[in-house]
């Protein structure tokens, strides 16, 4: 999975060489941010299911017609489906927060994203408005540092534009 | 290939957990003992090719069969390939330590290596004793305490500044490393 490390250790195993100075550099520089990313995990999953909670009721707000017969967020079981989904992309944000780069998001859960929802009917604009509500929702130093929030925005910003 | 962070993420996913409390207090941990892992990185990466001809020349010494013709260090270029190996095998356990997790040297070094030198008929005693000897040299180097009597004049000390364990969590952390390799071996 794609992260700092990784990314050194791959280019140094490609030339054959041992560590370098500058890789080193690296993975100092990476550890250095580390701290902001691990207190806004941390955050985020001690509060996870609130966030998404108030994420999904800005969206279903916004989008009522969600609620209409035949629409997506229609009966129990679609309404516990949406919820899921956005404590899924929650969840892999926090993921991303650990491990330092999109990795975890790319993998589980933008790569196929587009493919699935077209199969499976669903619009993506209240996706966006859920995440877009939880990106504006977050702040320091209320919920967590000015930092940590910055780390946090920001990939939610990934994936807003990864859906858009 | 994972890291110590992303194999935190992998172990959750499993059970579609988030990462919180007890995970994070010891990524926190690795994040604050960084630096002393760099600098054990630094100090394996800093003495590779005398560790590594020091470990192959330590296997040859307690065995002479090997550099005598019919032997596997016999000829140069039986020597030679030896040599490589041991660098290869000491870059791979230097590039675990570094990334805190096995699976870079589990899947790009000991896949098949057994099978490899079975193949090419190298013995795997020798094979484990300069692993073993290269993960003393780790040790040492990581504790920056190189035997003053094995080393003799060619001494080497980092110098850098070393906590009052001297590393003692990445000292073993890097013996299991070799130990993995000496178990993919055998």
């Amino acid at each position: 999975m794609k992260s700092v490390v990784t990314t050194v250790v791959t280019a140094a195993d490609a030339a054959g060489r041992f560590p370098s100075t500058s890789d080193l550099e690296s993975v100092q520089g990476s550890l250095q941010r580390a701290a902001a990313r691990l207190e806004a995990a941390e955050k985020l999953a001690g509060n996870l299911d609130a966030v998404a909670q108030e994420a999904y009721d800005a969206c279903i707000k916004k989008y009522s017609y969600l609620n209409n017969a035949g629409e997506a967020n229609s009966t129990d079981t679609f309404r516990a489906k949406c919820l899921r989904d956005i404590k899924h992309y929650m969840r892999l944000i926090n993921y991303s927060l650990v491990v330092g780069g999109t990795g975890p998001l790319d993998e589980w859960g933008i790569a196929g994203q587009r493919e699935v929802y077209r199969a499976l009917n669903l619009p993506t604009a209240p996706y966006i408005e859920a995440l877009s509500f939880a990106r504006t929702r977050g702040c320091a130093p209320r919920d967590m540092s000015a930092q940590a929030l910055v780390e946090y925005n920001a990939l939610l910003d990934y994936v807003i534009n990864s859906l858009s | 290939m994972l890291d110590a962070f992303s194999r935190a993420v992998v172990n959750a996913d499993a059970s579609t957990k988030c990462i919180g409390g007890d995970e994070l207090a010891s990524l926190r941990s690795f994040v604050a003992e960084g630096n002393r892992r760099l600098d054990a990185v630094n100090a394996i990466a800093s003495n590779a090719s005398c560790m590594v001809s020091d470990a192959i020349a330590g296997m040859i010494c307690e065995n002479q069969g090997l550099i005598q013709a019919g032997g596997n260090c016999y000829p140069n270029r039986r020597m030679a390939a030896c040599l490589r190996d041991g660098e290869i095998i000491l870059r791979y356990v230097t590039y675990a330590l570094l990334a805190g997790d096995a699976s870079v040297l589990e899947d790009r070094c000991l896949n098949g290596l057994k099978e490899t030198y079975t193949a090419l008929g190298v013995p795997a005693t020798s094979t484990v004793r300069a692993v073993q000897i290269m993960k003393a040299q780790a040790a040492a180097h990581i504790k920056d305490q190189p035997s003053e009597s094995f080393a003799g004049a060619k001494l080497r000390i980092m110098g850098a500044i070393v906590t009052e364990d001297r590393c003692a969590s990445l000292v073993a952390e890097a013996s299991s490393y070799f130990d993995r390799v000496i178990a993919g071996l055998s």
